[in-house]
């Protein structure tokens, strides 16, 4: 428990120090918006709003992906993980913490995002802040799960950049599909629809729990 | 390792050969004679190559997570090789099951691609074991890549059934038939199909002996030139 506070505290330290990861992450998903406007037909806002949460959410996982590797591309150097891999404590909570790290930075950046969305293509999302916040969480949490635990797997083969999508993405449909279907639910109702957070909740949950066992034999050295 | 153990692989490897030979036999005999489908016509009989194929694939997918857990269990090498050579076979059944599924939809359904999603798990589970490939390939090390293929193996288990239900509530409409129920055949292509079954799982577990008599003879001539160079 306590190694699980000390790498988060320690992972969201450095990144508070250096700053690297968050602003290239915001950078890369803005410019993700700007493509998105190429390839949307103008004077279409029935079109925009009806492919935005799809949108929305690949832009997500493009910044993930920027973003999930530094976070043990950095561990690397200097042969920390092997350090921290000598904590004395199941490294299930080594995962975790680099887990919630990941997903408290994801959460500014897709925040951050979501209002370039909102004003670039001129989405109502403002009105329903506080259920996108809760979609985002959720949605965030599945990625963030297996996303570590891969980027872990990921940054030590000889080709980390194109290894982490390959492996994630497949993974990850049901969580996009969930949230994907949620955001657009939301952005129609008005209202959270319980589908899709189930759907969410559990896949969560399996992927968290599974990346939290599996984590011990990716350390494994 | 012993080489006792790959004569055992051997031994089996040849048995299954025989078996595949006279099941093969057989199969292209029954399905020469099935009754040709009213209303589908003679591309109906796709079916006993597809849907076997199907079978297979999953078989080694499965095979591929719980030899991959059994091998982080018990560290044994060659319980990894067992895995990877599982994954293998299964990539090229499921890539069967992906050019026969065009060809029946295209004839069928009338278009050759639809996200089903029975397809579209399909298609999935490839990429996933494709990457399970790629990611072995690209790991140095073959223990840390047999810990790496284990653990993803494992994780793609599991999206399996998460990905079915996603995506059969949200992600397409289905039109593949709803399961092969009892009786859902029609008169006389019971017997092609399931021998088809019978002959897609033992040329499955046939080309997985092999791979595994290679992958074995491989890592012993490697544990051989490498005493070689210390010596």
């Amino acid at each position: 428990m306590n190694v699980f506070l000390a790498v988060l505290w320690k992972d969201l330290l450095t990144e508070w120090r250096s700053r690297d990861r968050v602003v290239s992450m915001l950078l890369f998903s803005l410019l993700v918006v700007v493509v998105f406007h190429f390839a949307l037909p103008d004077n279409a806002p029935e079109t925009t709003r009806a492919v935005a949460p799809g949108l929305l959410w690949a832009a997500y996982v493009f910044a993930a992906l920027l973003g999930m590797n530094r976070a043990f591309a950095i561990e690397l150097e200097n042969e920390a993980l092997s350090g921290l891999a000598l904590a004395p404590a199941d490294r299930g909570w080594i995962f975790l913490g680099k887990a919630l790290a990941n997903w408290l930075l994801l959460m500014v950046v897709e925040a951050v995002t979501a209002g370039a969305f909102a004003l670039a293509f001129d989405l109502p999302l403002g009105s329903v802040a506080f259920p996108l916040a809760a979609v985002l969480a959720l949605g965030s949490a599945g990625l963030a799960a297996v996303g570590t635990l891969f980027a872990a797997v990921a940054v030590r083969t000889s080709y980390r950049e194109v290894m982490l999508p390959l492996l994630l993405v497949p993974v990850l449909v049901p969580v996009l599909l969930g949230a994907v279907r949620a955001t657009a639910e939301l952005l129609a109702s008005g209202a959270l629809p319980a589908g899709p957070m189930r759907l969410l909740a559990v896949t969560d949950a399996v992927f968290l729990i599974g990346s939290f066992v599996l984590f011990d034999y990716v350390l494994e050295e | 390792m012993a080489a006792n153990d790959r004569t055992h692989v051997s031994r089996a490897r040849a048995g299954s050969g025989w078996l595949l030979a006279a099941s093969l036999a057989a199969y292209a005999a029954v399905v020469a004679g099935a009754p040709i489908d009213a209303t589908q016509g003679p591309i109906q009989k796709i079916l006993y190559l597809h849907v076997p194929c199907a079978f297979a694939a999953y078989l080694g997918f499965a095979l591929t997570a719980l030899v991959g857990a059994l091998y982080l269990w018990r560290s044994e090498a060659r319980l990894d090789r067992a895995a990877a050579a599982a994954a293998e076979v299964g990539v090229v059944f499921c890539s069967l099951v992906l050019l026969t599924g065009p060809i029946w939809a295209r004839g069928t359904w009338g278009r050759w691609w639809s996200w089903d999603p029975r397809l579209t798990v399909t298609l999935l589970l490839w990429f996933i074991y494709l990457a399970y490939l790629l990611l072995r390939g690209f790991t140095e090390g073959s223990e840390r890549a047999a810990r790496f293929a284990a653990v993803y193996g494992i994780v793609g288990l599991l999206a399996v059934p998460l990905n079915y239900f996603a995506i059969q509530l949200f992600g397409g409409r289905a039109i593949h038939p709803e399961n092969l129920a009892r009786g859902s055949l029609g008169a006389g292509m019971g017997l092609p199909f399931a021998l088809g079954v019978v002959t897609a799982l033992v040329a499955f577990v046939h080309l997985w002996l092999r791979r595994l008599e290679v992958a074995d003879l491989e890592s012993e001539e490697a544990a051989a030139t490498h005493g070689a160079g210390e010596a």
